[in-house]
């Protein structure tokens, strides 16, 4: 039973993680930026949330479209403001990176100065279990969490198969300059990766807001989740991104059923590892081994 | 040229410091988490330590005016030794209140070598009685809380399976220890124990199992944000058992918290309705000023800058210097103290003895007590 | 104060060693590597286990941890080094989470996160260093000393491979030098001297703990090799002095609200690693020809 449980519990981290890792991989495949603010987004999408619904008493549906908005704001105001000019000069795959890495500092100190230090979260009786069956326990948030993740990658698919800027988008990660021939920018897909990939952090930081609680440095964890979601499922491959997310979920949580919570981030590494050395290539990338 | 321009730098960063450090007052330092997750504590400590300070320099205890002088630690032994470096290498300040067993134990080998008084109130590892001479403790460690609190979940209460929960630094590892030696001779027994990371947030994992396991008591042994997210989420998975604590718990957060109410935790006893002149001036001042009861947190650290003063004033009177080594001797040479909570003394290794008490959380901001237990 | 000025200088020098390490694999090997600081820690612990069971003299402790980070770095760089770019730089990450999660864990050799306490005083052929200046000195020598070995093998046979390497994979393949080797190589001597950085470190401090060799640390030293220039020797000295000023300068500023400096001081570093790499994203000095100073 309790390995039941356990797998539960995965499987809603699971999708935490997915839709998360799903937008790290989507900007890092069609822009080749190596995004590690994306765990600041993370953050904002969940203080925001929190403010909007306890600190101005909105309504929820407000709330989420507040924690969408800077979400979505704060990535395009960052590859505008940050990334073009870096990449306008010789811009390194680690000049971006630094500077990633510092924004992402400055994202959670002033989180912590603004809104306090201290942990918060969404009260709300949905975070509550019940009994569904003898020692399981489920609350509507797991049910939740994973409905919307289904929701969000069945609208992530319809936008990028069926739309102009969504095939422009899986266009830029196959070959830019195709892209620039058929007369649109990859300045621009950029910005569109951003603004989509963003999003994709909303639902996630919510649901953490709501039931693990958050605190300044909540961005952190998932960031590094994503990055080695993005890599196991093989770079530019979103399917294996979300995979790999869900994978890592559900490693950490049944890893606790013989093993102490000590070793679960030890765990995602560890299968990170383990895929770099024998299928650098992911679940479904089309890495190369030198 | 750029080397030039490096050390025009420092020279200039030395310049700047020499001017703010002149002042004529007499200071002590202070090594407290002032951000990160643990900066809650770090407000708390002030605000004792601050009255005190106020209530030395209004009464013109010393002939300068006292003035503390605080670094920021994050909670991290690493930060913590930083900063004490800075104190006790630039500030050279004879007498430094420490908080944090891990930041505790870090700047001790620090304080022995420059023969810096470190006092701690909030760490309360065990270990932390054998730092040396030059490192006091005023506030009963541990050993005496988790004792206190089993005897009272067992023998008043009844309760027999225990399941601790506690971070993998030197605090919780004290902790397990302390319930290893406790519970069997009282005829209850540690279940299960789950060691979390300092950096861990997400425990619906370690809910399952704790529900599993079927306690009477989850004893929490964390502190600051995490072990509010702990208790918050083993409510939420279920985990019906009563939930336990230490000294930790008595930070407002969590006594306002909807899913802590009806834990059990330790603080040092202290009654703040008595009428011991010291207690009493504490304990109204502090509540003009906060509208609200203070915390043994607070009254440690007031009584940490107390026992300075006092100390200070003395030698002051032999036309002694203010050093830690003379601090130390001064102390040795003091029987007892007027402090917050009455008349106490220390122990030969520097630690304060005091009776433990019992509280509920209940809502009101402090808790209500529900035991006291004399110290071992 | 000068007690604090030559508190400052030692702890730059320790980290003008990890980054020049650091650059040497970077910048002239082209292997991004974000696990540096697993082996500063591995320096760190073993002297600190050597001096504190076997002997706290220098030219013992300094090469024992030395040559436990070669071992180790040998050991993982035989694997992740058969992947390239953004590959390596996710292996070199797993790893240093990996290695923080063991350096908590197993406490017997480092204490985990209530790290190793009362470390002795290093001892340079039986006399202990603890005074500051002498502890200045011996790190500016060990500084000193590790620039010249870097700066001559750049410029031997080895050094042109290295480039070569970096410039064009296949090309240096074509011309049928071994990657594998030289690559494997450079990661070994720049993980090992790494380590006496650690070493040192460890000495000086007297006490260590898990904290100094997480993530941060790794990405501190890295943005210190790309905010002061890769490539060059002169950078990675520079972004390591300015990296550790700056936190330590703001302290300074008094009028700052006291419960507010950890974080302002944190923001302010954060932002200057963001306006550098968006002003000079090619670090302060530039390795372009002509350069060499």
């Amino acid at each position: 039973m309790l390995f039941l449980q356990l797998l539960a519990n995965g499987l809603q981290v699971g999708a935490i993680y997915a839709l998360t890792a799903a937008g790290f991989s989507l900007i890092f495949g069609s822009t080749k930026i190596f995004h590690f603010a994306h765990g600041a987004t993370f953050a904002i999408a969940a203080y925001l949330f929190h403010f909007a619904l306890a600190g101005l008493g909105l309504h929820w549906t407000f709330a989420v479209a507040v924690a969408a908005f800077s979400a979505v704001l704060f990535g395009v105001l960052l590859d505008r403001l940050m990334y073009a000019p870096i990449q306008r000069h010789e811009g390194s795959f680690f000049t971006v990176f630094v500077a990633s890495f510092g924004i992402g500092i400055v994202v959670q100190n002033l989180l912590g100065s603004v809104f306090g230090r201290g942990f918060m979260s969404v009260a709300t009786p949905l975070s509550n279990s019940v009994e569904v069956m003898p020692g399981l326990y489920l609350s509507p948030l797991n049910g939740l969490a994973i409905v919307s993740a289904i929701v969000c990658f069945a609208a992530l698919h319809f936008f990028l198969t069926r739309t102009f800027v969504g095939k422009g988008l899986r266009a830029l990660s196959e070959n830019p300059e195709l892209v620039r021939m058929f007369g649109l920018s990859p300045r621009r897909l950029s910005t569109y990766a951003f603004a989509l990939g963003s999003l994709l952090v909303v639902p996630g930081a919510i649901f953490t807001a709501a039931g693990t609680g958050i605190n300044p440095a909540v961005g952190h964890h998932v960031m590094l989740i994503s990055l080695a979601a993005t890599i196991v499922g093989g770079i530019g491959s979103l399917r294996g991104a979300a995979c790999a997310g869900l994978l890592i979920g559900v490693a950490e949580n049944l890893a606790l059923w013989k093993l102490g919570t000590q070793w679960s981030e030890a765990m995602t590494f560890a299968i990170l590892f383990f895929f770099i050395i024998f299928k650098p290539s992911g679940f479904f990338g089309r890495a190369t081994v030198s | 040229m750029l080397r030039k321009t490096l050390f025009s730098i420092t020279f200039a960063i030395g310049l700047a410091s020499a001017v703010s450090v002149q002042a004529d007052g007499i200071e002590i330092g202070a090594v407290f988490p002032l951000s990160g997750p643990n900066a809650t504590y770090g407000d708390i400590f002030m605000s004792g330590a601050e009255l005190a300070a106020r209530h030395v320099n209004e009464d013109g205890v010393l002939t300068g005016d006292l003035n503390i002088l605080y670094e920021d630690s994050q909670a991290l032994p690493q930060q913590g030794v930083v900063a004490m470096n800075k104190l006790v290498n630039v500030e050279g300040v004879p007498y430094v209140l420490s908080a944090f067993t891990g930041v505790s134990k870090a700047i001790s080998t620090l304080a022995r070598r420059s023969q810096t008084v470190a006092v701690n109130g909030g760490g309360v590892g065990p270990d932390l009685a054998e730092l040396g001479d030059y490192f006091w403790n005023v506030i009963p460690l541990a050993n005496n809380e988790v004792g206190a609190l089993a005897r009272y979940a067992v023998e008043d209460l009844g309760h027999k399976r225990f399941t601790l929960v506690y971070v993998d630094d030197p605090l919780g590892e004290s902790i397990l220890n302390e319930l290893e030696k406790t519970l069997p001779p009282l005829g209850a027994e540690l279940v299960e124990s789950h060691s979390i990371a300092a950096s861990a947030q997400q425990f619906s994992g370690v809910a399952a199992r704790v529900r599993s396991s079927n306690p009477d008591v989850v004893y929490v042994a964390s502190y600051g944000s995490q072990q509010l997210q702990i208790v918050k989420q083993l409510r939420d998975n279920g985990v019906k058992a009563r939930i336990a604590s230490y000294s930790a718990f008595s930070v407002p957060e969590l006594q306002a918290q909807a899913e802590a109410q009806g834990a059990l935790f330790t603080t040092q006893s202290i009654d703040w309705d008595s009428e011991d002149p010291v207690t009493k001036r504490f304990v109204d001042d502090y509540r003009a000023e906060h509208n609200k009861n203070p915390t043994s947190y607070i009254a440690n650290y007031y009584n940490a800058v107390r026992v300075f003063a006092l100390l200070a004033q003395a030698l002051e009177e032999q036309g002694k210097e203010i050093t830690g080594a003379n601090l130390l001797a001064q102390r040795k040479a003091t029987d007892t103290f007027e402090l917050v909570g009455g008349e106490v003394s220390f122990q030969e290794n520097g630690t304060l003895l005091a009776p433990i008490q019992v509280l509920k959380v209940d809502g009101s901001g402090s808790g209500k007590v529900v035991s006291v237990k004399a110290a071992d | 104060m000068t007690a604090y000025i030559l508190n400052l200088l030692v702890l730059i020098s320790v980290y003008a060693i990890l980054s020049t390490t650091l650059n040497f694999i970077i910048g002239y090997a082209g292997i991004f590597s974000l696990a540096h600081a697993v082996f500063f820690g591995i320096g760190g612990y073993t002297a600190a286990l050597v001096a504190m069971n076997v002997t706290p003299e220098f030219f013992v402790a300094v090469p024992v941890a030395m040559g436990a980070a070669a071992v180790t770095s040998l050991l993982l760089a035989l694997p992740a080094l058969r992947v390239r770019g953004e590959y390596f730089v996710a292996a070199s990450l797993g790893l240093q989470v990996l290695a923080v999660t063991l350096f908590s864990e197993w406490k017997s050799f480092t204490g985990g996160i209530g790290g190793v306490i009362g470390i002795p005083a290093v001892e340079l052929f039986g006399y202990p260093v603890y005074k500051p200046w002498q502890f200045l000195l011996m790190s500016l020598i060990c500084l000193a000393t590790i620039i010249v070995i870097t700066r001559t093998l750049v410029h031997t046979s080895f050094g042109r491979s290295l480039k070569a390497l970096r410039d064009s994979e296949s090309a240096a393949l074509a011309s049928g030098k071994n990657i594998t080797v030289i690559k494997t190589l450079s990661v070994v001597l720049s993980s090992s001297l790494a380590a006496a950085a650690g070493a040192l470190y460890a000495f000086y401090m007297s006490f260590i703990n898990v904290e100094s060799f997480m993530l941060d640390t790794s990405v501190l030293v890295m943005a210190m090799v790309i905010i002061g220039g890769t490539a060059t020797i002169l950078g990675p000295l520079l972004g390591a002095a300015l990296l550790m000023l700056i936190p330590s300068a703001l302290t300074y500023l008094s009028f700052l609200p006291q419960t507010e400096i950890g974080s302002i001081q944190q923001m302010v570093y954060g932002m200057a690693m963001v306006l550098l790499m968006i002003f000079r994203p090619g670090g302060i000095v530039s390795s372009h020809p002509g350069g060499s100073k």
